[in-house]
C-alpha cells in the first residue's frame, strides 16, 4: 500500500462494508416484497428481523473490536474486559429506570464511569505484568459480578434475574425506531473501526505494538510503557462501553451473564475466530460467531454451545491466526507467486 | 536469619495483618463457633489446595495456566458418583475404555510400521486423515450399539436424583442388566479394537518423524495386552462384578470411586497434555484460551450425560453412624458406632465434612511434598520449574515428566472433586466456583509456589468460612447498635478484595519468586 493515497483507497474494504451494510435491510426487503418506503417506515418483518441480527451483531464487534486493541494490539490479556461493557449496560439502565436522567446525560456519565474504570485498572497495570495482570482483572471483574448478582442491589440491578424494563427515549427506540438504530450502531461500528486504524498506524500505536513484542525493549527505547498502556485502556473501555450503552437499550433485558468471565470469552473467541491483532478480524469474527451461533441453536438447540466450544478449540489447534489472518498470510505468499508468473511472461526491464 | 527477615519483610507484615484480622474475627464469637468455623476454613482449604496444588505444579513446569483444572475437578466428582451410586454403569463403561485405550496404545508399534512406508507428503496427509476419520466413525458406529445400562435423564423415577437419594437412604435401587441386542458381542469388542487401532494407525501416520528411533521389543505389547485382557475380563464377568460391588461395604466401595476418580484424572490429563497441549508449547497464550475451551466443553459434556440437576453423593457407612453414643465424646465411640457427628467443646461437629476432609488433604500435602523434595522425578520437577532449559540441557526426557506432571495436577483435581463431593453435592457450577477460589489462592501465595499453594489455599478458606459465619451472627458495628451482616455474595467478593492487595503490595504473591 503505498503511503500517498487517499482515504478512500486505503479504507476500501470497511467503506464496501458500510454501504452493503446500509443497503442490506431495503435489498433484503425486497425479497419479502416490501419497498424501501416501507422499510424507512420500518414496516416489514423479515427486514426488521435482519436490523435485530445486524445491531447485535454490531454490538459484539464494537465490543471485540476493544478486545483486540487491548489483547491483539497491546498484549494486555484481560479477563476482566466483560466489566467495561456490563458497567455501562447496567448504569445505562439503572440511569435510565431508577434515576429518570435525561438520555444525553446518561451518555456522558456512561463515559466517564468508563474512564474511571480504565483508571482503576491502570492503577494495577505497573505494578503486574503478564498472567499476574490476567488474574488482576479477573478478580476485579468478578467482584462486579458479585455485586450485580447479590440479593442487596435487587432494586437496582434486579439479580440474577437481570435488570428489565428501561425506559428508552422513543427517538432511539428498537421496538418503532429499529431502522434508525441499526444506523447508529452501524456507523459507531465503522467510525470506531476507521480511528482504531488509525490509532494503532500512529506513532503511539506503533509503541503499544512494541510493548506487545517485547515490554523489556520498548521500555528501553525510552518510552514510559505505562502511559501507553492507560491511554489504550482509556480506549478500549470506551469503545466497550459505548458497546455496553448499546447493548442496553437494544436488549428488552440486561442479564448478568453479560458481567461474568464467559462474556469475556466470547470477546476473546470472536477476536480468536477473526484473526488476533488484526482489527477488522473482530468484526468478521462478529460476523461468524453470531451467526454460527444463530444457526447452531435454532438447529441444535442445548448442545449448541458444545459445538460453539469446539470451534474454539479447533480454531486455536489449527486456525491461530483466524480468518482475517490466515487470509493475509496467504495473500503474502500468493503475491510474490503472481509477481513470478507475470515476470516470466513479461520480464522486467 | 536477619536478612531473610527483611527481604520478606512485606510478606511478613501481610501474614501478621490477616492473622490479627482473623483472631480479632475469632474473639467475635463462642469457643464453640470458633473452632467449628476454623475446622470449615481448613476443609474448604483442603479442597481448595487439591485444585491448586495441580495448577501451581503444572503452571510451574509447563508454563501452562490449566483452566480447565475446575471442569476437572467437576468431572472427578461425577465420575466418583459413578462408580459409587451406578457401580453397573461403571463396569459397562469399563470394557470400551479399556479396548479403546489398548487399541490406542499400539501406537508404538505402528509407528515403527508406519516409517517404513514411504509416500508423497501429501498422500500421506490425506490418507492418514482418511483412516482417522474412517477408525472414528466406525468408533461411533460400535459405540451407539453398545449396551450400556445408564440413568435416565427425562424421567424423574431413573434420574441421578433419584438414584442417589435412594442409596442415601440406604434403600438401593439395583437396575435392570442391559444386554447385547443391537450387535453381537463379539463383533463389538472387536469393533472397537479395531476402529481405534486404525484411528491410531492414521495418528502414527500423520506424525512419522518422532518414531522413527523406538525399538520394537515384548515390553512394547505388555500395556496393550493388559488393557485388552481387563476389557474381556470386565465384559465376560460383569453380572458377577456388578453384584459384587452391589454388595460390597460402601466404605470400600467409596475408596474404589476414590481411586477411579483419581485414575481417571490421571488418564484425561496425560491425554490433554500429548494430543492438545505439546503442539502448542511455543504459543503460550493459545494454551491458555485452548484450556478455557476445554474446560467449556467438559461443563457441556457433564450437563449432557449427567443432567443439570443438583443431586447429593450418599457418604460411606463409615460416617454416617447416629445410633449408639453418637455424637461421640470420645474417639472409642466415634470408631465403634462410625458416629456422622462427635462433641467437640460442646459443639457439634461432622465426621467427613470437617474431620475427615482436611485430615486427607493434610496427608496429600505431606506425600506431594516428600515427593517433590525426596524423589528423583521431585528433584527433576523442582529444577524443571527453576530452569527447563537447563534440565533439557543435561539429557533427562523432560517431554515424559511433562505428561507425568501434567497427569498428576489433574489426577490431584479430580481426587480433590471426588473428596468434596459427598459434602458439598455435585452441581454443574461447582467447578467454575472452586476454579475462582484456587485462582485467587494461588495468587496470594504464588503462581509457581507448593507452599504458597497451601497457604494460600488455608487463608481463602478461613476467610472464606468466617465471613459466611458472620453473616449468620453478624458484626457488631462500633458506636452503634446496628449489626452489619455480610450477604453470601461477599464472601468471594472478600477473598477477592484480599488477592488485589497482595498482588499489588505483592505481585509475586507471599510465597512466591521475587522479580
Amino acid at each position: 500500500m503505498k503511503n500517498n493515497s487517499s482515504f478512500l483507497t486505503k479504507n476500501r474494504g470497511i467503506l464496501i462494508f458500510f454501504a452493503v451494510m446500509l443497503l442490506a435491510p431495503f435489498l433484503i426487503g425486497l425479497f419479502e416484497g416490501s419497498t424501501p418506503l416501507m422499510i424507512w417506515g420500518n414496516q416489514g418483518s423479515l427486514s426488521k428481523f435482519i436490523e435485530g441480527l445486524g445491531i447485535e451483531i454490531f454490538i459484539l464487534a464494537l465490543f471485540a473490536l476493544s478486545f483486540d486493541l487491548l489483547f491483539g494490539i497491546t498484549g494486555l490479556l484481560s479477563f476482566g474486559h466483560a466489566m467495561f461493557f456490563a458497567v455501562a449496560a447496567y448504569l445505562t439502565g439503572i440511569a435510565l429506570k431508577t434515576l429518570a436522567m435525561p438520555f444525553w446525560g446518561v451518555v456522558l456519565l456512561v463515559l466517564l464511569a468508563a474512564i474511571v474504570q480504565a483508571l482503576l485498572f491502570s492503577l494495577v497495570l505497573p505494578r503486574v505484568k503478564g498472567i499476574t495482570f490476567t488474574l488482576v482483572s479477573l478478580g476485579l471483574a468478578s467482584v462486579f459480578h458479585i455485586i450485580v448478582m447479590s440479593s442487596d442491589m435487587i432494586n437496582l440491578t434486579g439479580a440474577d434475574v437481570g435488570l428489565q424494563g428501561v425506559p428508552v427515549p422513543a427517538f432511539i427506540s428498537p421496538v418503532t425506531e429499529r431502522l434508525r438504530f441499526y444506523v447508529i450502531a452501524l456507523t459507531l461500528l465503522v467510525v470506531t473501526y476507521l480511528f482504531y486504524r488509525r490509532f494503532v498506524a500512529s506513532p503511539t500505536g506503533r509503541v503499544c505494538v512494541a510493548i506487545r513484542e517485547n515490554e523489556d525493549r520498548a521500555k528501553m527505547l525510552g518510552y514510559n510503557t505505562t502511559i501507553f498502556k492507560v491511554v489504550v485502556m482509556i480506549i478500549s473501555s470506551l469503545t466497550a462501553a459505548t458497546a455496553g450503552m448499546l447493548h442496553a437499550l437494544y436488549q428488552p433485558s440486561i442479564s448478568p451473564s453479560i458481567a461474568d468471565l464467559g462474556f469475556t470469552v466470547t470477546g476473546l473467541l470472536i477476536v480468536l475466530i477473526g484473526g488476533v491483532g488484526t482489527l477488522s478480524g473482530a468484526i468478521v469474527g462478529a460476523f461468524a460467531f453470531r451467526l454460527l451461533d444463530f444457526t447452531l441453536r435454532r438447529f441444535m438447540g442445548e448442545s449448541a454451545s458444545f459445538i460453539t466450544g469446539a470451534i474454539y478449540v479447533i480454531f486455536v489447534l489449527f486456525v491461530p491466526y483466524g480468518i482475517v489472518g490466515t487470509m493475509r498470510m496467504r495473500q503474502l505468499r500468493t503475491k510474490p507467486g503472481w509477481q513470478r508468473l507475470l515476470g516470466m511472461v513479461k520480464p522486467k526491464n | 536469619m536477619k536478612t531473610n527477615l527483611r527481604k520478606n519483610s512485606k510478606a511478613i507484615i501481610i501474614l501478621v495483618i490477616i492473622a490479627a484480622f482473623l483472631f480479632v474475627a475469632a474473639r467475635g464469637m463462642s469457643g464453640r463457633d470458633v473452632l467449628i468455623t476454623v475446622l470449615r476454613g481448613f476443609s474448604t482449604g483442603s479442597v481448595t489446595f487439591l485444585v491448586a496444588a495441580g495448577f501451581s505444579l503444572i503452571f510451574g513446569l509447563l508454563d501452562v495456566l490449566n483452566l480447565a483444572q475446575g471442569t476437572l475437578y467437576m468431572i472427578g466428582a461425577y465420575v466418583g458418583w459413578t462408580v459409587y451410586v451406578r457401580p453397573d454403569t461403571f463396569i459397562d463403561v469399563l470394557t470400551p475404555v479399556l479396548l479403546i485405550l489398548a487399541g490406542f496404545s499400539l501406537s508404538a508399534l505402528w509407528g515403527r510400521l508406519a516409517s517404513r512406508i514411504q509416500l508423497a507428503p501429501k498422500a500421506r496427509k490425506i490418507i492418514s486423515w482418511l483412516l482417522i476419520l474412517a477408525g472414528f466413525g466406525l468408533l461411533a458406529l460400535v459405540l451407539t450399539r453398545y449396551p450400556i445400562a445408564i440413568w435416565n435423564l427425562n424421567n424423574y423415577s431413573e434420574s441421578p436424583i433419584t438414584y442417589s437419594y435412594m442409596a442415601d437412604q440406604g434403600l438401593r435401587i439395583i437396575p435392570a442388566e442391559v444386554t447385547f441386542e443391537k450387535i453381537s458381542p463379539f463383533l463389538a469388542l472387536a469393533g472397537l479394537l479395531v476402529s481405534s487401532a486404525i484411528s491410531a494407525f492414521g495418528i502414527a501416520l500423520l506424525n512419522r518423524d518422532e518414531s522413527r528411533s523406538q525399538t520394537i521389543n515384548w515390553r512394547k505389547f505388555l500395556v496393550p495386552a493388559l488393557l485388552l485382557l481387563g476389557g474381556i475380563l470386565a465384559v465376560v464377568f460383569n453380572a458377577q462384578i456388578t453384584s459384587w460391588m452391589y454388595a460390597m461395604s460402601t466404605n470400600w466401595l467409596f475408596v474404589i470411586a476414590i481411586l477411579i476418580a483419581i485414575l481417571s484424572g490421571v488418564g484425561l490429563g496425560a491425554l490433554m497434555e500429548t494430543t492438545l497441549i505439546r503442539p502448542l508449547y511455543n504459543r503460550p497464550i493459545y494454551q491458555l484460551m485452548l484450556t478455557l475451551g476445554l474446560g467449556t466443553i467438559g461443563l457441556q459434556i457433564v450437563q449432557a450425560v449427567w443432567g443439570r440437576p443438583e443431586f447429593v453423593w450418599p457418604k460411606p457407612e463409615f460416617f454416617t453412624g447416629t445410633g449408639g453414643a453418637c455424637p461421640a465424646t470420645n474417639l472409642a465411640d466415634l470408631l465403634e458406632y462410625n458416629c456422622s457427628t462427635v462433641f467437640l467443646l460442646g459443639g457439634r461437629v461432622r465426621v467427613y465434612d470437617e474431620i475427615f476432609i482436611p485430615i486427607v488433604g493434610i496427608i496429600v500435602l505431606i506425600v506431594v511434598w516428600i515427593l517433590l523434595k525426596r524423589s528423583r522425578i521431585g528433584m527433576i520437577i523442582r529444577a524443571g520449574v527453576q530452569d527447563r532449559q537447563m534440565v533439557e540441557a543435561l539429557g533427562i526426557n523432560v517431554r515424559r515428566v511433562f505428561t507425568l506432571v501434567f497427569a498428576l495436577g489433574v489426577g490431584l483435581a479430580t481426587f480433590g472433586g471426588a473428596l468434596a463431593a459427598p459434602s458439598t453435592g455435585l452441581t454443574p457450577v461447582m467447578g467454575e466456583r472452586l476454579l475462582l477460589s484456587a485462582l485467587i489462592a494461588l495468587a496470594i501465595g504464588g503462581l509457581t509456589s507448593f507452599p504458597g499453594a497451601a497457604l494460600g489455599s488455608l487463608l481463602v478458606g478461613l476467610i472464606q468460612q468466617f465471613m459466611i459465619k458472620y453473616g449468620q451472627i453478624g458484626i457488631p458495628l462500633p458506636f452503634t447498635d446496628a449489626v452489619f451482616k455480610p450477604s453470601p455474595p461477599l464472601v468471594p467478593a472478600s477473598t477477592v478484595l484480599l488477592m488485589v492487595i497482595v498482588l499489588l503490595i505483592l505481585p509475586g504473591g507471599l510465597l512466591g519468586s521475587k522479580e
